[in-house]
């Protein structure tokens, strides 16, 4: 015998009884259906078969449901708790990592995601200007990621100023920009040192990588005309603009290992004060 | 089903008193005919979905071994139509849709501390129409043809696009078959969504709040919400046709006035939300067991829960990718490519999340862990081609060729069937009551690995070389002729490794080790229940205080609601 409490809790759950009222209906439904590529005879047996299953299911479900109770079954091992401690991954921080502590703020990632923009888009106009003498000739060539007939343009028609290239052309750059720029704050507390280094060299240097690697695909325009020289030092007028940004502005901490009480400002005993160190 | 050698409470009074040995056969099947219970439904709908898994692989099997050499005369070219038509058919609708709607059948209530679903009828409804709507669909092969005698089955594609779906074009009733069998199919899904969204917003036990539920139950939610705004639209797309077909209406007829790409629209605005509705099961599924077996919490939970409702919200608005070959205009392309590249935001989110969890934790590289780890790596190359097609000029190039057969069988195949053989691996335990074969599993894991990525990876290097999808036969100049053969082989393997796993599960169901109650040392409340579990899941209401009750209990000096 299993002991008593276990027979009364059990007897109070129900549950609802088997029965074949749905198999009936979904029967008598696919029949009706299948009437319509067999036979209207078909038709006509399904649509009674599904009446039938109807009428069963609705007699079953109201006004009151048939219910059966549950059968006791074999109770689950119980669980035993352990005696052994837990290893955290890092001590001092819960067992939760939550990396990094202090940030820049996103605002910075931003700002210099703009500042790199316009120092990066100068020193392409620039380019183009000393180079081609064409004040247009870069932002259409960008533009040429989203506008696919630029690339069947001649290069005078990309020297002229276009509405729809310059429009486009600047929306890519703000674009690309501040969400490079907020990349670039997010990732630099997360390298470990050389920070300048990564953002004016070695990132601007893996992102032409990939540009050269793709840029056949995503803008044959561009492809064709490309300086990759020029497009190197626009990539690195960016890092080094952007980063030098983002490393002078003051981090602030994440609150990431703060306790729940103190991230929702209560001031009680036993919890530190806010923002102070542990 | 609970097990002979188990009752040993059967001396207790009740009244309907427990069978004491195995019943008679009928009585048996009686029982699972007119069964309400999650768990019997949901496994009925693994079971079939497995049987199709394996009737839509020899589908393809054949095709490969067609296009192995070039100029073969195996299939004739409308058989082979009627192959891949049927292969990519089954596949989404009778494998994908049944093994996702019964892993959160069964998953679902466990995981929260429900009894049952909020509708058991219906969800018992829901099951049956997808069986007698997939029958339908495949007695097309006896009766399609209508008037003209002899059987075929639909060879219109898994996509059925119009003109070609209008009766000028295919005579007979082969297209109806498949509007019909899809349509019976498609209604039960969207009922037994309906019954998940209710089950999940209102019968989670105490304690379990929305920000506290399992992950798994987070995604399943998201979708079948993307069930129930997607299935209708296709619903009502197959009915149009029905009309043009059968009573002479002109939506899809551009001849008299209709518009053929308005099919394009209403079936993709279903196709791609409808790739998210199977991939996002796989992710549950992995989310579940690499924390488990990493040994640490899952990395980001609140951004794994908005990351998912940001793909089931954005996946909504990309269906306009699959049409970037039709001539739309270049700011329609441009504005779906966009939205089309933000999908990857999510669901690069979650890749991060997975590793993140990784890093640091204590692998155990069990069989589940294995198949989520070759999950990872290959939907990361689907995903990746995925942005490559993406893009409309490098589309326009590859568009209709073998690249794209070969990216969605990386999403769908290295994706959704590597999560759920690692989910069966997993959760086997919990429904048998017995585990499966660690050894055959690895063995399959690795014949898998390499048939896998023989076949579908060649595939890319035929597309790119000109290919197109869907050819009955090509020409040994082309240069194609390797690629095939490989792809060709790579199937030996993957057919070696699916031997494997249905030995090991029929052997095991048998034979196999006995699991206890938690044989993974897990989280989730599923597993604080017996194996198999009773019919009424649990004797007492659970009540949790985290998003690991089981952690809690077996860690009572270090629980989790102290950090979350
Ligand atoms: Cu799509």
């Amino acid at each position: 015998m299993t002991e008593p409490t276990h027979t009364k809790n059990i007897r109070e759950i129900e549950l609802p009884q088997p029965t074949a009222s749905p198999m009936v209906t979904a029967f008598g439904f696919t029949l009706m259906v299948a009437g319509i590529v067999t036979n209207w005879i078909v038709a006509i047996v399904g649509c009674v078969i599904m009446f039938v299953g109807i009428v069963k299911w609705f007699g079953q479900s109201n006004p009151e449901s048939k219910e059966m109770p549950a059968v006791p079954a074999p109770k689950p091992t119980p669980i035993v708790p352990r005696v052994d401690g837990v290893a955290h991954l890092i001590s001092d921080s819960g067992h939760r990592a939550r990396l990094p502590l202090a940030i820049h703020p996103y605002s910075a990632g931003i700002v210099g995601g703009l500042l790199g923009g316009v120092v990066m888009a100068l020193v392409a106009v620039g380019w183009s200007l000393a180079m081609h003498g064409s004040l247009w000739y870069t932002v259409n060539l960008l533009a040429g990621c989203m506008l696919s007939d630029f690339a069947e343009q001649t290069t005078e028609q990309l020297y002229a100023f276009q509405t729809a290239g310059i429009i486009v052309g600047v929306m890519i750059q703000l674009v690309m920009s501040v969400s490079v720029g907020l990349l670039y704050g997010v990732v630099m507390p997360l390298l470990p040192r050389l920070h300048l280094l990564f953002a004016a060299i070695l990132i601007p240097l893996m992102w032409s990588g990939l540009t050269w690697a793709s840029i056949s695909v995503i803008n044959p325009a561009l492809s064709e005309h490309i300086n990759w020289l020029w497009f190197v030092i626009s990539q690195i007028s960016f890092g080094i603009v952007t980063g030098w940004w983002i490393i002078r502005s003051e981090k602030v901490s994440t609150m990431q290992n703060w306790h729940y009480l103190e991230r929702m400002g209560i001031d009680s005993p036993g919890v530190r004060k806010m923002g102070e160190a542990e | 089903m609970r097990l002979a050698g188990d009752s040993e409470v059967s001396t207790l009074e009740t009244p309907i008193g427990p069978a004491t040995g195995r019943p008679p056969f009928l009585s048996q099947l009686h029982e699972w005919v007119t069964t309400v219970d999650h768990k019997k439904l949901g496994s009925m709908y693994v079971v079939c979905g497995i049987i199709y898994m394996i009737i839509a692989g020899l589908e393809a099997s054949m095709m490969r071994w067609q296009l192995a050499w070039p100029g073969q005369t195996v299939l004739t070219p409308e058989e082979f139509n009627r192959l891949f038509t049927m292969h990519g058919t089954t596949m989404v609708f009778f494998v994908g849709m049944p093994i996702l709607l019964g892993s959160a059948n069964i998953m679902i209530p466990l995981m929260i501390g429900a009894r049952d679903l909020a509708f058991p009828r219906l969800n018992a409804f829901g099951f049956w129409l997808f069986l007698f709507g997939s029958i339908l669909l495949y007695f097309s092969y006896f009766g399609g043809q209508g008037l003209y005698g002899m059987g075929s089955a639909p060879d219109v594609g898994w996509f059925a696009y119009a003109p070609l779906t209008e009766r000028t074009y295919s005579r007979g009733h082969s297209t109806d078959y498949w509007i019909l069998g899809i349509f019976v199919a498609g209604i039960g899904s969207t009922a037994t969504g309906i019954n998940f969204i209710a089950t999940i917003l209102g019968m989670r036990c105490r304690g379990m709040t929305l920000m506290k539920m399992p992950l798994f139950v987070w995604i399943m939610l998201v979708d079948a919400i993307l069930i129930v705004i997607a299935l209708p639209p296709l619903a009502a797309a197959q009915i149009m046709l029905l009309f043009d077909r059968l009573l002479g209406a002109h939506f899809f007829d551009a001849q008299a006035g209709g518009s053929a790409l308005l099919w394009q629209n209403l079936f993709w605005f279903f196709g791609h939300p409808e790739v998210y509705i199977l991939i996002l099961p796989a992710f549950a599924y992995v989310t579940e067991i690499i924390p488990v077996f990493s040994r640490k919490v899952i990395f980001g939970y609140p951004l794994m829960v908005a990351a998912t409702v940001a793909i089931g919200f954005i996946s909504l608005g990309v269906w306009v990718h699959h049409m970037f070959s039709v001539g739309l205009s270049p700011l329609i392309n441009a504005i779906f490519m966009a939205s089309t590249m933000l999908v990857g935001v999510p669901t690069g989110i979650k890749m991060f999340n997975w590793t993140a969890t990784m890093i640091g934790g204590k692998i155990r590289f069990d069989t589940p862990m294995l198949f989520s780890i070759g999950f990872l790596c290959q939907f990361l190359m689907g995903g990746l081609t995925g942005i490559f097609l993406a893009t409309v000029p490098f589309d326009w190039q590859v568009s209709d060729s073998y690249f794209v057969v070969g990216h969605f069988h990386y999403v769908l195949f290295g994706g959704l069937i590597f999560g759920i053989l690692a989910a069966t691996f997993y959760w086997y335990p919990k429904v048998t009551g017995r585990m499966m074969s660690e050894t055959l599993g690895k063995w399959q894991f690795w014949l898998l690995i390499i048939g896998f990525n023989m076949t579908f990876g060649a595939m890319h290097v035929s597309g790119l070389l000109g290919m197109p999808r869907r050819i009955y036969t090509y020409q040994t100049e082309r240069g194609w002729d390797l690629w095939n053969l490989l792809t060709s082989i790579g199937v030996i393997f993957q057919i070696a490794a699916f031997t494997l796993f249905a030995i090991n599960l029929l052997h095991s169901a048998f034979k196999g080790r006995r699991a206890g109650d938690d044989p993974w040392d897990a989280w989730t409340l599923e597993w604080s229940t017996t194996s198999p579990p009773p019919a009424h899941n649990f004797d007492e209401d659970p009540v949790v205080y985290s998003r690991r009750p089981l952690w809690d209990l077996k860690h009572p000096e270090d629980p989790d609601w102290k950090y979350e």
